[in-house]
């Protein structure tokens, strides 16, 4: 399963999003000669990204070029409006439940 | 954005009737909507909430965290949706105020259960973050 939590969990990642926010597209080696690792490691966090939705790339003659897809955030903010609505709800029950019986 | 949900209510009854509604299998079912009939206030034990009306599909959870009558803890996992991996943890936080008042606190933590130790150490850089995130969600 993708994994957008894990995938934005390291600081290199987050990051990298950032860099991707702020233009349309980038090249592996613009992207690479930002972080002081190689261009192999730069790729796999890339590559970690891609897997969790959150960038998409694509092939532009030799280069791969990377740019940022934030739907998967968002999905996650939906879910997260989603359990407040659900909670409320039932802890409004609860609360009507509890202090109702046994008076 | 907020990597929790968190909700708190007061309820003038004392903790052990609140405490009560939370464990005791068909009270639960009565406010949470869900014909759960398995639920044990035992660490280990698996249970699921299901047939639900509005909800499609079985909860599965399982017990994590007993401390009568204050804290309840379970994982509450469903099948996801998207990319998004669905599997959280459910805790339950009772206090006790004056004059027979109950604070209840719930908290859904968007973690995995098998990520379970990652809550305490890595709360602080979760929230940074999930600051940094919020805009990028706003920009793109």
């Amino acid at each position: 399963m993708r994994d957008v939590y894990r995938a934005v969990a390291d600081p290199t990642r987050r990051r990298m999003l950032r860099m991707l926010a702020e233009v349309d597209e980038l090249p592996l080696h613009e992207i690479a000669a930002q972080f002081p690792m190689g261009r192999t490691a730069v790729a796999k966090h890339l590559a970690i990204l891609k897997e969790a939705g959150l960038v998409i790339d694509r092939k532009v003659g030799r280069e791969t070029r990377y740019r940022l897809n934030a739907a998967p955030l968002r999905e996650i903010q939906e879910w997260l409006s989603f359990y407040e609505q659900f909670w409320t709800q039932r802890l409004d029950r609860l609360k009507e439940l509890v202090e109702e019986n046994n008076e | 954005m907020s990597e929790t949900v968190v909700l708190e209510t007061e309820l003038k009854r004392p903790i052990e009737r609140v405490w009560n509604a939370l464990t005791d299998p068909e009270t639960l079912s009565k406010w949470m909507l869900f014909k759960t009939n398995d639920f044990q206030p035992v660490v280990g034990h698996r249970f699921q909430f299901r047939d639900a009306p509005g909800w499609d599909g079985v909860v599965d959870c399982e017990v994590i965290e007993v401390d009568p009558p204050r804290r309840l803890a379970y994982t509450w996992s469903t099948e996801g949706v998207g990319s998004v991996p669905h599997s959280t943890v459910v805790s339950w936080t009772l206090t006790e105020d004056e004059g027979g008042v109950t604070r209840l606190r719930l908290e859904q933590s968007g973690f995995r259960p098998e990520a379970k130790q990652e809550i305490g150490g890595a709360r602080y850089s979760w929230q940074m973050m999930l600051d940094q995130l919020q805009s990028i969600v706003a920009e793109a």
